[in-house]
């Protein structure tokens, strides 16, 4: 096997236009890698930028009513991500801002695709668009003649009557031309660690790895379907379009229509029943603003009994800055449901769409991709959640300075000081530990290496009906 | 041999051919679903559009009774009275929405990744959160939806090459093409009348299939032009097509080498070109992220921080205030004056909405100037301007929301520095008068 792994990379390197090709493909690759990397560059700036100037605005609050900073609230941007440049995911289709506030979770807003106008249908000039689609198309390319032309040639007999088992010539082209793809994969990774080596780290280089062993499955199973065509069939055209259609199939048709189908099976609500059901939750408990509230006067009656007077006035606190809270709190309840069920959803829709890399191998690697690149729905919706997150402890640090900050019940006009305002902190964005997120893609790499043993599968019990002699 | 035995031979050969009928067939199971999914959307957003329009009434309906009844208070709010022009024009009820045309059955889009209804209030901007996309999962938008300008766009070239790969090339590598050289008049004209039959094939399929999808949402009776614009374009993609792989076919001679260039350019219109574009947009101008809009927020409280800036501005804006019966009232003025700030919040927000949409209309300007050599993204935005899903459709969409806002608060500082005393008449003119753009 070993030498006709040679004899094939001897070929390679004998072959004008093969060369003129990889090349080509290197420096589109790199290409991609440097562009990639000067976008995140500009974005993050932006988001430097733009992050910076709210907190600012936030600092220089001189003085202000508490509720009224909960109204006036503040802004969350979402960061670029290290690893877009490798695959971007689903970015630029999410939102970039987000509004933090008192009484209602917002959803994030303004994506960079609602923008401008349409452009592109597979995205941006990334690796992954060039990985998983270009790549694969050219290892059909390089493979569909692989066996098919030693058998036109008369080679193959030669071969077999020199002792060379089908199976091990069938494999050897395989690796050979496998090896070719994670050839351009590798360069692509070490040209995307050499571009970014000060910010290099055990998670970058660990999903890193990954993307690499995904993309490495893949390409395996392109090449070996497309050796074992090659070597079913004695015309090589039929191997090159019944590949080429696989390919159609494959990476056009099937991710499409399975994400239409999942999104079927597993329906989500639309904007208004979304915003209506959350209003009729929210109605049901204490308004703020709505003094005739049931759940007022109890609370009302339980804050008396604890500080042991008979009214209002008499509390040596604001119970304005309680009411708030407390219907912060349920509020909370009620997104918590809401925004639970939908999140839930999408975890169900995920799942499903994973589980067509069972017919699918491309729905898998595209998974695992922007997956380990980080740029997938859940990495998004776990920094929502984080939003979310920073938003209750926000609005309660705002809620308890009116409720204890010295201030008395009805005293709208007092107004904390600008230490106050400073001393609340600034979202900060923790990045997904991927240790937390791997099992999720544990059934990606699972249906590649399945998908990778059934192209091995069919080597060893087809290749005994190809024709030789 | 004329032109129609050729049509013949061609016809024989392709129902033989089990991989290019199959092809065909895919194409056109690709084309009916991909037409369902536009009607699905529309069906969708026309649904959506109706539960909407079926709230407005009732809710329009109870500030009618409360009229009728004399009840112009509220008893928990007792803040609220509809005799005043604020109260009046805060509660008429008054959505704008963008009605999806019948033609978004071939070309969904953008129509996914903007708001469709809007409730236009004092305080309202078509920049608003609400103005963001139906919920939807984003590696679904991501993904894309397979509708029917994709499988135009994308499929047909690749059905054309499937259709046309080996003509000619089987014959030069078989060693016939002497003898066809022989037979025929000219090897041009027989290799043109060959690719002819494929290419009105294929545009007989896409005519079928434009035809089927105008029976889903009857856009041929109702957005007749739309239909035959679509028709038109889809017919000109076609064309661009066809002469490419012509002209590759007629200097090749060989299957593999045919193959390798048509799947080449078709990679390269298709992935390449347009995804370059994409990314030196997102280099040379990167998201926004709304900085000047969120900034409205701090022009706001300078804005009401200072009595005199804020009744200058107003009186710039509403000139005839000056005459009015409030102005000439001391006792009035600050009340009156308070109750508009909402006109010169959107004056705020507009002058920096303005800078936002100069930027997208920047972004929309270089991709235009990439069309000439980006075909596919300009027959993409062509399909999606006719079928009213095209960036530029919403932008409108933003402006007439912005001119109902204008409208409502221009009428409310009108009313109320005037003292107008709102009844049932007055609150009906202002239902007709604040839906309607002029």
């Amino acid at each position: 096997m070993w030498n006709i792994f040679k004899n094939e990379w001897l070929y390679y390197s004998r072959t004008p236009w093969l060369l003129g090709t990889s090349v080509g493909f290197v420096l589109v690759l790199i290409f991609s890698i440097v562009l990639g990397n000067y976008q995140t560059k500009k974005q993050s700036e932006r988001y430097k930028t733009a992050k910076n100037e709210l907190r600012a605005q936030w600092g220089s609050i001189d003085a202000m009513n508490p509720h009224g900073a909960a109204h006036y609230g503040t802004y969350v941007f979402k960061p670029a991500n290290l690893l877009s440049s490798l695959d971007e995911g689903v970015n630029s289709i999410t939102g970039n801002v987000l509004r933090v506030e008192g009484h209602v979770q917002n959803e994030i807003v303004h994506s960079e695709a609602s923008q401008m106008q349409s452009v592109s249908k597979f995205g941006k000039l990334k690796s992954s668009l060039l990985l998983q689609y270009l790549v694969p198309i050219l290892l059909i390319f390089l493979a569909f003649r692989s066996i098919s032309s030693e058998k036109q040639s008369g080679r193959l007999k030669l071969l077999v009557l020199q002792g060379v088992k089908p199976l091990s010539l069938v494999l050897g082209k395989t690796l050979s031309i496998c090896l070719y793809g994670i050839g351009l994969l590798a360069i692509t990774v070490l040209a995307y660690s050499l571009f970014n080596l000060t910010d290099l780290n055990s998670e970058v280089l660990g999903r890193t790895a990954l993307f690499f062993i995904s993309y490495s499955f893949y390409y395996f199973i392109i090449t070996g379907l497309t050796v074992f065509f090659s070597a079913r069939w004695e015309n090589p055209t039929i191997a090159l379009t019944s590949m080429l259609g696989i390919w159609i199939i494959w990476t056009i048709f099937l991710p499409n229509i399975l994400m239409s189908s999942v999104e079927k099976w597993h329906e989500l609500p639309s904007r208004n029943e979304f915003k209506s059901a959350m209003k009729e939750d929210r109605s049901k408990g204490l308004d703020g603003h709505n003094p005739s509230d049931e759940r007022k006067e109890e609370l009302e009656a339980r804050v008396l009994k604890d500080y042991g007077v008979d009214s209002l006035s008499q509390l040596p606190i604001n119970f304005d800055g309680i009411v708030m809270q407390e219907d912060e709190e349920y509020g909370n309840k009620v997104w918590d449901k809401h925004f639970g069920e939908l999140r839930s959803v999408l975890a169900k829709q995920k799942k499903s769409y994973q589980l067509g890399g069972f017919v699918n191998p491309f729905i898998s690697l595209q998974n695992a991709s922007m997956g380990f690149a980080g740029n997938d729905n859940l990495h998004h919706q776990e920094y929502l959640v984080q939003v979310e997150n920073y938003r209750r402890v926000f609005i309660k640090m705002l809620n308890d300075k009116h409720a204890f900050g010295g201030s008395k019940t009805g005293d709208w006009g007092w107004k904390a000081d600008n230490d106050f305002f400073k001393s609340v902190p600034a979202f900060e964005y923790q990045p997904t530990v991927l240790a937390s997120v791997f099992p999720h893609y544990r059934i990606d790499l699972l249906f590649l290496a399945v998908w990778s043993v059934f192209v091995i599968g069919l080597m060893i019990f087809g290749i005994g009906k190809m024709q030789v002699l | 041999m004329s032109a129609l035995n050729i049509f013949l031979y061609e016809w024989k050969h392709f129902t033989r051919n089990p991989f290019k009928i199959v092809a065909v067939l895919l194409f056109i199971v690709a084309g009916i679903y991909g037409l369902h999914n536009g009607y699905k959307l529309y069906q969708n957003h026309t649904t959506e559009i109706e539960k909407i329009q079926e709230k407005i009434e009732p809710e329009k309906q109870k500030y009618l009774t409360q009229y009728e009844e004399g009840k112009l208070t509220d008893e928990n709010r007792p803040w609220i009275d509809m005799s005043t022009p604020f109260w009046a024009i805060w509660n008429t009820p008054t959505y704008h929405l963008k009605t999806p045309s019948p033609a978004m059955v071939y070309s969904i889009g953008q129509a996914e990744q903007y708001g469709f209804y809007k409730r236009v209030t004092f305080w309202a901007s078509p920049y608003d959160a609400d103005m963001a996309e139906e919920i939807a999962n984003p590696e679904r938008l991501q993904t894309g939806t397979l509708d029917f300008a994709f499988v135009l766009l994308f499929l047909t070239p690749l059905l054309l090459l499937i259709l046309l790969y080996n003509l000619k090339s089987a014959e030069a590598e078989q060693g016939f093409l002497p003898l066809i050289e022989v037979q025929t008049v000219s090897k041009n004209s027989w290799l043109l009348a060959r690719t002819l039959f494929y290419v009105l094939l294929t545009a007989l399929v896409i005519i079928c299939l434009l035809v089927y999808g105008s029976v889903l949402t009857n856009a041929f009776n109702t957005a007749k032009d739309a239909f035959g614009q679509t028709l038109l374009y889809s017919l000109l993609y076609l064309i661009f097509w066809s002469v490419v792989y012509f002209f590759i076919l007629k200097y090749g001679n060989s299957i593999l080498g045919n193959t390798l260039q048509m799947v080449g350019i078709w990679l390269l219109f298709a992935f390449i070109i347009p995804a370059i574009v994409h990314q030196n947009i997102s280099i040379a101008k990167p998201a926004n992220l709304m900085t000047d809009f969120i900034e409205v927020r701090d022009k706001q409280q300078d804005l009401y921080a200072d009595d005199s800036l804020f009744q200058q501005k107003l009186i710039d804006l509403f000139p005839e205030i000056e005459n009015s019966p409030v102005y000439q009232d001391s006792t009035k003025i600050n009340f009156a004056r308070n109750r508009s700030a909402s006109a010169l919040v959107n004056e705020l927000k507009k002058e920096s909405i303005q800078p936002i949409v100069e930027e997208s209309q920047a972004k929309n300007d270089f991709i235009q100037a990439t069309y000439w050599f980006n075909p596919i993204t300009f027959f993409q935005n062509k399909l999606n301007s006719i079928a009213q899903t095209h960036y530029n459709d919403y932008q409108a969409y933003r402006n007439e929301i912005q001119a109902l806002i204008d409208k409502r608060t221009a009428v409310l500082v009108k009313e109320l520095w005037n003292e107008v005393k709102v009844d049932k008449e007055k609150y009906l003119e202002y239902d007709q008068e604040l839906n309607h753009i002029e």
